[in-house]
């Protein structure tokens, strides 16, 4: 019910074959101006919340694509993830706040999930832009476990 | 493709910002060394390709496999956030850059605050 102070928000319509008809804020979207690695046109996306502590990154322009992702801060904190500063696709410069998007892989067998490493996401905060990194760096997992212990939430 | 033949420690710029010395030649393989600003990602093709694939597999994913992993990893140790935010990419913790490196900004909620 109106309270008399709300303000119109401009609200889109998301279609997915996951979750329905969604209608969002106009501003809740992301958009990765060179898609994702393999998905080249898949350039706008909104976040879904699921069951914690994952959350789908949901097309806007293809209903059946959505990625399971998790916070890469949480999950990635020991491996000093560096975003692209200076990358003119996201626009990222010093002192700008940014999350990290590690995308999931979820398996038949929960035990066999793993989590990218190598290719994690970075969102600028502030524009809502966002791309894909590649980290040829044997640090980094392809495939990192997400289920070493059930208990053990801390990743590295 | 433009095809140059260099030997070991001749040079090759691209643009004025990206410079390729070839190090060493060793049977048939060539160390490169490249020296570029860092918004140009440098990477084996075949690193782009395993990505591509694993991009493609996680694009897959559905939801009931995830239930019981959520369980698992929550159970007991994470409560949920009591107020829904309007985005999910605002429960993420967020971090910045400065000169000493990354560092965290905003940690999200973890327990009922």
């Amino acid at each position: 019910m109106s309270d008399g102070s709300t303000k119109d928000i401009p609200m889109i319509t998301v279609d997915s074959t996951r979750f329905g008809t969604l209608e969002v804020p106009a501003d809740s979207v992301i958009e990765f101006p060179a898609g994702l690695i393999g998905f080249p046109s898949a350039t706008r996306f909104i976040m879904v919340e699921h069951k914690p502590p994952f959350s789908w990154l949901q097309s806007i322009d293809e209903p059946s694509l959505a990625f399971v992702v998790v916070d890469g801060f949480e999950f990635g904190k020991s491996l000093d993830l560096k975003p692209p500063i200076g990358d003119p696709v996201c626009d990222f410069n010093t002192d700008d706040e940014f999350a990290i998007l590690l995308i999931v892989t979820v398996r038949p067998d929960p035990k066999q999930t793993t989590v990218n490493l190598k290719a994690p996401l970075f969102v600028n905060i502030k524009n809502k832009k966002a791309t894909q990194v590649i980290y040829d760096d044997p640090r980094y997992s392809l495939r990192y476990p997400l289920w070493e212990d059930p208990d053990n939430t801390d990743k590295e | 493709m433009l095809i140059l033949t260099r030997k070991p420690g001749e040079v090759i710029y691209i643009g004025d910002k990206i410079k390729v010395t070839v190090v060493e030649i060793k049977g048939n393989q060539i160390r490169l060394g490249i020296d570029a600003p860092s918004e140009f990602r440098i990477f084996r093709k075949e690193i782009y390709d395993q990505i591509q694939e694993e991009n493609r597999a996680a694009a897959d994913g559905d939801t009931g496999a995830l239930e019981g992993l959520s369980e698992a990893l929550m159970s007991g140790k994470v409560k949920t956030a009591t107020d829904q935010p309007k985005s999910p990419l605002a429960q993420f913790t967020t971090g910045k850059v400065s000169d000493r490196g990354p560092e965290v900004v905003k940690r999200k909620k973890r327990d009922n605050e």
